[in-house]
């Protein structure tokens, strides 16, 4: 039987050993790209009475930030495609520490959106894709579960980034913490030394088995390798295969745009993220609303949190079940879908205890979407384009992510009741959630066929090849 | 001549009917000062228009428990306690046609309470204090005085004082700002007075004064701390690379592993 040249990366990951340094690297990285924006604001209030400037306008320093991380994401892409992931996360760590050393001099708010906005958020864009793409070159078997444990950096550090951020600007005032927070930030670097290239060379042999944990990534496999390199296991051929790819991934890999897994997931996630962080965001306003004081409220975000926290890695867990990996997919259809019903059942919640079973529910629901988010895009393209994907679909879904509590905003301002936001949010989840359940089953199935195609065409290629 | 006497006994009958409305409500008592309790009454002596019912209003809100339908002429509302909350203007109006009121003014002592007890600044920066007064009547004068170490005695602040110190007052809000802070000099506890027709109050302000460089030692330790750890890492990564060469990784031994992939290649196809 001939090795089937299915795996895509031309080795065998390690799936462990020095891979869990490598989660740990990015659960950090994560962490602070996802939960820095967010704890920032805590410093809003004292920064706009020092610079005298209105709400909205210090609103805006994370709104650029965040806008900056999702921007920065091609380049991100490309800078790692070139260079690998640990200089770029070292970058990406001097980068944030030097804005936010800068912004602590600043002087007005435009110095403080230049620096900390825009610098700063390039350098967590700097942080965030490397992360991601360095979990797919080390764990192929146990990736759903990697994954997952390194998402659970976004709320473990912005619990922990909360309470000190408080802490902080009580004993130093805003300017010394964001010298503090300089330092902090800094260890990104420390982070980025832990991410060191995988050894490619120290384990040549393609595994069979991975056929099955390829999934939906066979599909641009097949379709490479059949073209480059028949069943022929040479090196001089195989290194030859891989300098071949990685000429065409030195830049920005733009035929991901017709790959069909790949257009299915940019538009079930362009539509799902406007109505991503809106709930998030309005969970302790709409409690305010229904007549709970403000630690209530604030207890519910930290309840969201809490569950958040232990559903990600669990949900990775889950993911690398033997029933669940081949078909991923699925379950992150699911996910989406549970989302947006949850949110449709909220407006049914009544009193506080019904708001503190719909934040469980809720952390369950984002947890496990956030968990699965980057698995499947990985799932879907293969550890070699996931860079470019990710660069790809960060830029685009920037749009979504910045309109979206605008707009959910907006409509609570109009109708002046949150059911209306809510019935949005559910829709705009539950719409995805069923387009992902269709196309993937049309999906698989075109791969299932493929698959079929190559594996009798590559039996017909090895059987004249023993005849010759 | 005519039509001057004419205007003015017209005036002067506008005058009286206005004068006459004002005595139908007789207020006991008119004013309340410096009582801890009281009780509110108000008698309609015009008994010849119909009242439909009457309520109490403070400061302009109508209070719910005093609104009532019955036609009394006489009525009354009790202050259990008086406090800086329940001072204030008192009205008493009854539902006629058209409605009659009359005012009753309940002063007390002013409430002054510091904005934040606690303020912080940084090194020549500006440090703004501030203090709140609620009650009835509001200051008329506010006083800030900086409390020495003994804590006994009080040196008075004016505009004219220092010219880092400005003081902004409103009636219920007077604001220190103290534009160059020092930390020798501006340590400490000032002291907010505001004075009304009743009496003085005051409350405290404690500011403290951050150093420019308190926040430099925490983030040099913590850079410090980043560079150790970085450097750890390296140094344990280049002392295990020639562990990892041996595996087989290095260019130089293609060719074995080519060999190894040669006979894997023999073995499947045998199958």
């Amino acid at each position: 039987m001939p090795p089937a040249a299915v795996t895509n990366l031309g080795y065998k990951p390690p799936d462990g050993g020095w891979g869990w340094a490598v989660v740990f690297a990015a659960f950090i990285s994560i962490g602070f790209s996802y939960a820095f924006p967010k704890s920032l604001t805590i410093y809003f209030k004292e920064i706009q009475e020092y610079f005298s400037v209105s709400y909205s306008e210090i609103a805006w320093l994370s709104s650029v930030m965040l806008a900056s991380m999702y921007a920065g994401g091609p380049i991100s892409s490309i800078l790692v495609n070139r260079y690998g992931s640990r200089p770029v996360v070292m970058v990406g760590g001097l980068m944030v520490s030097a804005a936010m050393v800068l912004s602590s001099f600043g002087t007005t708010i435009m110095h403080l959106y230049l620096c900390v906005g825009v610098i700063g958020g390039f350098g967590l864009a700097f942080n965030l894709q490397p992360a991601l793409t360095i979990i797919g070159t080390y764990f192929q078997v146990k990736r759903p579960l990697a994954n997952g444990l390194a998402m659970t950096g976004s709320p473990v550090v912005l619990f922990t980034l909360a309470p000190l951020n408080q802490f902080l600007l009580d004993s130093f005032g805003w300017r010394g913490s964001f010298l503090i927070l300089g330092s902090i930030v800094l260890n990104c670097c420390v982070a980025g030394a832990l991410m060191r290239p995988v050894n490619k060379l120290s384990h040549p042999e393609p595994d069979n088995d991975s056929e099955k944990y390829n999934g939906a990534a066979a599909e641009g496999a097949a379709t490479e390798d059949s073209s480059t390199q028949p069943a022929d296991p040479a090196p001089e051929e195989g290194q030859k295969e891989r300098n071949g790819q990685s000429q065409a991934s030195k830049f920005i890999d733009l035929s991901l745009f017709r790959h069909r897994g790949f257009v299915i997931y940019l538009t079930g996630n362009v539509v799902m993220f406007f109505a991503f962080f809106a709930p998030v965001v309005f969970l302790a306003p709409y409690a305010k609303h229904q007549g709970t004081d403000e630690y209530s409220a604030a207890f519910l975000l930290s309840i969201f949190a809490l569950v958040d926290m232990f559903i990600r890695p669990i949900t990775g867990l889950l993911g690398n079940h033997r029933w669940i990996r081949p078909k991923i997919q699925y379950f992150f259809s699911f996910a989406v879908s549970y989302n947006g019903v949850c949110h449709l059942l909220c407006p049914l919640a009544s009193g506080y205890e019904g708001l503190v079973v719909y934040a469980v529910f809720f952390g369950l629901a984002f947890g496990m979407l956030s968990a699965l988010l980057f698995e499947v895009l990985m799932d879907l393209v293969g550890a070699h384009r996931f860079s470019s994907a990710v660069g790809l679909v960060t830029i685009i879904e920037c749009g979504p992510v910045l309109l979206g509590p605008p707009i959910a905003g907006a409509l609570v301002d109009i109708f002046g009741d949150y059911k209306y936001m809510y019935y949005e949010c559910g829709i705009l989840m539950l719409v995805p959630g069923i387009f992902f359940f269709i196309m993937h089953y049309y999906n698989y199935k075109k791969l299932d066929e493929e698959r079929r195609q190559s594996k009798t065409g590559e039996m017909g290629t090895s059987e004249e090849m023993t005849d010759q | 001549m005519k039509l001057l006497w004419a205007v003015s006994a017209l005036l002067l009958s506008c005058w009286q009917t206005n004068a006459s409305t004002a005595p139908n409500i007789i207020t006991e008592p008119s004013v309340v000062s410096n009582e801890t309790s009281a009780v509110l009454t108000c008698n309609l002596t015009d008994l010849t228009l119909h009242i439909k019912g009457s309520h109490w209003t403070h400061n302009g809100k109508i209070i719910e428990e005093s609104e009532s339908t019955d036609p009394k002429a006489h009525i009354s509302y009790s202050l259990d306690k008086i406090t800086y909350q329940t001072s204030g203007e008192y009205e008493c109006v009854f539902l006629t046609d058209p409605q009659v009121k009359k005012t009753i003014e309940v002063k007390t002592l002013p409430h002054v309470s510091a904005y934040k007890h606690s303020e912080h600044g940084n090194e020549n920066d500006k440090g703004v204090m501030s203090c709140v007064s609620h009650g009835y009547p509001l200051p008329t004068d506010w006083v800030w005085f900086k409390v020495a170490d003994d804590d006994d005695t009080v040196l008075p602040i004016s505009n004219g004082t220092n010219d880092r110190f400005e003081i902004k007052s409103t009636p219920n809000k007077t604001t220190l700002t103290i534009n160059v802070l020092s930390i020798e000099e501006d340590i400490g506890y000032y002291k907010c007075s505001g004075t009304n027709e009743l009496g003085t109050n005051s409350d405290k302000v404690h500011l403290r004064v951050r150093s420019r460089l308190a926040a430099l030692w925490p983030f040099l330790g913590i850079v410090a701390e980043v560079i150790i750890l970085v450097t750890i890492i390296f140094i344990y990564e280049k002392r295990r690379k020639p562990d990892d060469v041996n595996d087989g990784s290095a260019p130089l031994k293609s060719n074995s592993t080519s060999n190894h992939k040669d006979k894997n290649v023999r073995q499947r196809n045998s199958n």
